[in-house]
């Protein structure tokens, strides 16, 4: 039945540009999609290692200039006369370097940071995010600094004789839920394993998890490489989309919008970062539309995810599946309770 | 060799204000252990707080001041009141949330209501510095420098001499036996919580009015304040003051002599590095309170 | 709970059906520009000036017959949003001609969607050289490149006695570019270059980079960025006592701010504007300026939103003469006729030069560009 309502979801998800005729909607749905590749793998790092990551809107950005410049081609002097050069590459290669690199960042700062825990953790984090912006808006030979990376490539795929370009919409709507359906099945994958289940234990009560043997930095890196490649295929996906990368592709705000799209769906769970990510990446337009300052709409941000944190703390869909739940076992229930009071 | 003297008169002068951020987020951070994501945006609200005054109501300067720092001092109360009392044993995690998002709330309420263009805010001092052969200050530096130490001094006092600062110490080393000693918590805790805020807002008051007020000023200030945090140790008050002056150091001296476009990323570099190598910061003991 | 994600998916597909309906009997033109976020200023004005222009268009008629109306959408500051509005504006709105984007990345970021859906803007602000140069037929520029300004100053470096100069940029395409166009015009007039120094667009502290300059032995200072920093750097640098004087480029200046808020440190010192509301006597198209002027003046717009408000104007009185002389609201007709238009415009004589790869050539408007000096709190002709 479950996998029934999967599929029947899937299709009707895939159905969208055969009847959707306004493509500002459906640029709309693709850049949400590309967000929420990014929410789901941050949910992997917050919710189930439970290591607070502010900064990884750094591994989404590396992940897009890697990409870019990949395809671009570029020259930098690493010393006044010696040149170091890289012939454009096809975007799909690009676009598996973009993800490539974001893990090698990923694992390094996994490495690095896990030595300390809790509040240092995330200032390390924000810090390393911040600093990597700093590099991109300064290392100008390489990455253009501030004047951006421009006329960046679509992707390109020769299959059987056929040439695919994705420079249309609808082809870039499912590139991204293919990416999208993928990266949920790998999370599921090991969120279900021995792996998995260590990361848990990890969040739960990482003294514990230790003392039973569990090597807490192993789990914790994994996850880190993990969460920063998907992040990395997220930026990819965005690079080759909008096809102009600049500096303030590293802004905090965008790991914000990450962390709220997490926390209120409800980090932890499979679908949460779906629901949430669905939720904050249509929102923005929908207030647009209404004409709403986005001032305002980044107030109600900030009073809904306090607002979450203190009444639903575990998220929207564990509520929400919560009350699915009671309503099935309420019938069977109540009889009970009413047994139990009788004979207490 | 006079560029040098201009950038360490620089960096003296920045450094007493980086001080008093780095002091009021120890204070938060390091005592009550909140990860106060809204540091910077009370470092704004002090400086919109002297454009309100000043340029609206026309009052007077250094009343203006004194009224920016009590009003900083209410909002930080308020804070702790309205949302970090139900989650005092909360983990750090669930605390940080509300942080943040009280912190975009804050900032996008302020750019609503001022609008995102600078504001500048006048002064009372003469426009042009007082020059001492190949140096040049402004008067208005000069000034903040003056009240960013007696700050510093007095809070140091406070902390340390008074019944306050003794119950602060024993609520953040030992709350049940505080508690039991008759130490009523809840208003330990938004006080010290209060005047962390209250610092602030004076440092943003100070200098708001030698550079500009804008919406997102606070963010750096916020990351700086932890950069100077880490590096002096949680927690500890002169460990904030020395972290401020180096950090402000670290800064001129980079900006002038290394590279100027990263001079903000400067803070960012030392928190880094400071946490690969000595996590507990330069000047941490154990456990050290005040 | 695939349920649940289910039933939202259909709650979703079911609001998305609903459509979007154009009304017919009006012209529309789509603009985009920051009002919000780090441009806001500047994207606030030119949006007022573009307002102006479309409410006396309208007052005298039209154009064709119908009532122009601008579809105005904010692209916060960045490129991400550009993309969005650009979208929004073509797709959901069908408008068949836009302006914008402000800041050349933002302008950057909108041109692949001008060729993939062959609809042409109008740039009104952005100074990159790659923006005409990319091979984009759809992109009109009415602003001057940093080159042009650049150039147009040269002649000024004899006048002005000047001998070695530093250059002070703001870390963006804008003052990049400046300052690589205007130390290129230096050394191309025997002028020597000294320092050549950047900072962020948000900072506030330019002290290191000024001690820097102090000591550099040069006797002018160009500054480009915009005119928060510029007040900023103007107060600072009389801290200091640079001994330079001081030229600010770029057009971002806003000269009326400057006096306002930098009070004394502002005298003494030079801007290159592009229009010159203090005597508008002084543009080509005098009578137009004096129109402009008075019209913001009614609606008690700031004053120093003049030096740039002036864009939007003449953006949206081209836009209305190419709809004109196109006969249609569409796209394509309007594409065409925008390469043979004639307008009066505040700047002066607007019209456009073929720029850039043979075969794809974008639009280039040769504009006027005037040098201005504050004294005693007043702007004073130079």
């Amino acid at each position: 039945m479950k996998r029934l309502a999967t599929l029947a979801g899937l299709a009707a998800l895939a159905s969208v540009p055969l009847w959707l005729s306004n493509l500002y909607l459906l640029h709309v749905l693709i850049m949400t999609g590309i967000f929420i590749i990014a929410a789901m793998s941050l949910n992997l790092l917050l919710g189930y290692t439970g290591q607070l990551s502010l900064g990884h809107v750094a591994f989404f950005g590396i992940g897009a200039y890697t990409s870019s410049l990949m395809s671009l081609g570029f020259t930098v002097h690493l010393l006044p006369d010696w040149p170091v050069s890289l012939e454009p590459k096809p975007v799909w290669l690009s676009m598996l370097g973009g993800v490539g690199m974001a893990a090698l960042c990923g694992w390094v700062i996994g490495r690095v940071s896990f030595k300390v825990r809790g509040a240092y953790f995330v200032i390390v984090t924000v810090s390393f995010a911040e600093v990597v912006r700093l590099v991109a808006l300064n290392w100008v030979e390489l990455t253009q600094g501030p004047m951006a990376l421009n006329n960046i490539p679509v992707l390109r795929l020769g299959i059987a004789g056929y040439e695919l370009s994705f420079l249309r919409k609808p082809a870039n709507y499912y590139l991204v839920l293919v990416v999208a359906a993928l990266a949920y099945l790998l999370i599921r994958r090991l969120v279900n394993s021995r792996a998995g289940r260590a990361m848990i234990a990890l969040r739960e009560n990482e003294a514990l998890a230790a003392s039973v043997g569990i090597d807490v930095t192993r789990y914790l890196v994994l996850a880190a490489l993990l969460s920063a490649g998907i992040a990395g295929a997220a930026g990819a996906l965005y690079a080759h989309y909008v096809r102009i990368v600049d500096p303030e592709v590293f802004s905090f705000i965008y790991t914000v919008t990450m962390v709220i799209m997490v926390v209120t769906g409800g980090k932890g769970t499979l679908a949460g970062p779906l629901v949430g990510g669905l939720i904050f990446g249509l929102l923005p337009e929908g207030l647009r539309a209404l004409g709403i300052a986005p001032e305002i709409q980044w107030v109600s941000y900030g009073v809904l995810m306090i607002l979450i944190v203190n009444f639903l703390p575990a998220g929207i869909v564990p509520a929400v599946a919560g009350v699915w739940r009671g309503r099935a076992a309420a019938a069977v229930a109540e009889p009970l309770t009413a047994n139990e009071q009788a004979s207490a | 060799m006079d560029q040098l003297l201009q950038h360490t008169v620089n960096a003296l002068i920045l450094g007493g204000s980086y001080a008093l951020l780095g002091i009021g987020l120890t204070l938060i951070f390091g005592i009550m252990r909140v990860v106060n994501f809204t540091h910077g945006e009370l470092y704004a609200f002090g400086a919109y707080m002297m454009y309100m005054w000043v340029m609206l109501a026309g009052t007077n300067f250094y009343l203006a001041l004194v009224l920016a720092v009590i009003t900083g001092i209410g909002l930080g109360a308020m804070i702790e009141v309205v949302l970090l009392r139900r989650l005092r044993g909360a983990d750090i995690d669930t605390t940080m949330l509300v942080m943040i998002g009280a912190w975009i709330a804050l900032q996008n309420l302020e750019q609503f209501t001022w609008s995102g263009v600078a504001k500048s805010i006048s002064t009372p001092f003469p426009a042009s510095p007082l020059v001492l052969g190949p140096i040049s200050v402004s008067w208005n530096r000069l000034f903040v420098f003056v009240v960013a130490s007696a700050l510093i001094v007095a809070t140091y006092a406070l902390i340390h001499k008074s019944k306050l600062g003794k119950a602060m110490r024993a609520t953040f080393q030992d709350r049940d036996t505080a508690a039991l000693m008759g130490v009523e918590i809840n208003r330990i805790h938004t006080a010290t919580f209060a005047l962390g805020s209250g610092l602030a807002a004076a440092a943003g008051a100070l200098l708001g009015p030698v550079f500009v007020a804008y919406p997102s000023m606070g963010d750096l200030a916020s990351l700086k304040a932890f950069a100077i945090v880490i590096l002096g140790g949680l927690g500890s008050i002169p460990g904030a003051t020395a972290g401020g002056f180096i950090l402000a150091f670290m800064e001129e001296l980079g900006a002038g002599y290394v590279s100027s476009g990263f001079r903000d990323g400067m803070g960012f570099l030392l928190i880094i590095a400071i946490l690969l190598v000595k996590p507990t910061g330069l000047f941490a003991r154990r456990e050290r309170i005040g | 709970m695939t349920r649940t994600v289910s039933g939202m998916l259909a709650g979703l597909a079911l609001a998305l059906l609903a459509g979007h309906a154009a009304a017919q009997d009006s012209i529309k033109i789509g603009v985009t520009q920051p009002l919000t976020g780090a441009f806001a200023a500047s994207g606030n004005y030119v949006a007022q000036g573009a307002k102006l222009a479309e409410e006396e268009i309208n007052k005298a008629g039209g154009v064709l017959g119908k009532k122009l109306q601008l579809v105005i959408e904010d692209n916060k500051s960045n490129p991400t949003e550009a993309v969005a509005t650009a979208e929004k504006l073509i797709n959901s709105d069908k408008v068949p001609v836009l302006m914008g984007a402000w800041s050349s990345t933002l302008t950057l970021a909108v041109m692949p969607k001008l060729e993939e859906y062959q609809v042409p803007m109008l740039v009104e602000t952005s100074s990159s050289g790659k923006i005409t140069t990319s091979g984009n037929p759809f992109v009109f520029r009415i602003s001057p490149t940093s080159e042009m300004e650049a150039k147009a100053f040269a002649p000024l470096f004899k006048t002005m006695n000047i001998k070695k100069a530093d250059f002070l940029a703001t870390n963006n395409d804008f003052g990049l570019g400046a300052s690589k166009e205007f130390s290129q015009a230096a050394k191309a007039n025997g002028v020597e270059v000294g320092v050549m120094e950047t900072m962020d667009p948000k900072a506030t502290d330019f002290s290191a980079q000024l001690a820097k300059i102090k000591s550099s032995g040069a006797d002018t200072l160009f500054v480009t960025t915009a005119v928060e920093q510029i007040t900023l750097i103007l107060k600072q640098a009389k801290d200091q006592q640079l001994p330079q004087k001081i030229i600010t480029t770029g057009g971002s200046n806003s000269p009326d701010q400057l006096i306002a808020q930098a009070g004394d440190a502002a005298n003494g010192t030079y801007h290159l504007v592009f229009f010159t509301p203090w005597f508008p006597e002084a543009v080509k198209n005098a009578d137009v300026a004096k129109q402009f002027v008075a019209l913001w003046n009614d609606k008690k717009f700031n004053v120093g939103g003049l030096t740039e408000g002036f864009r939007g104007w003449d953006g949206i009185h081209v836009i209305a003469a190419a709809i004109s002389a196109a006969g249609k609201a569409d796209a394509a007709a309007i594409t065409k006729a925008l390469w043979d238009v004639k307008v009066k415009g505040i700047n002066g004589d607007i019209s456009f030069i073929k720029q850039g790869p043979s075969g794809k050539e974008s639009a280039q408007n040769v504009p006027s560009v005037y040098l201005i000096k504050i004294e005693n709190g007043k702007v004073t002709r130079q």
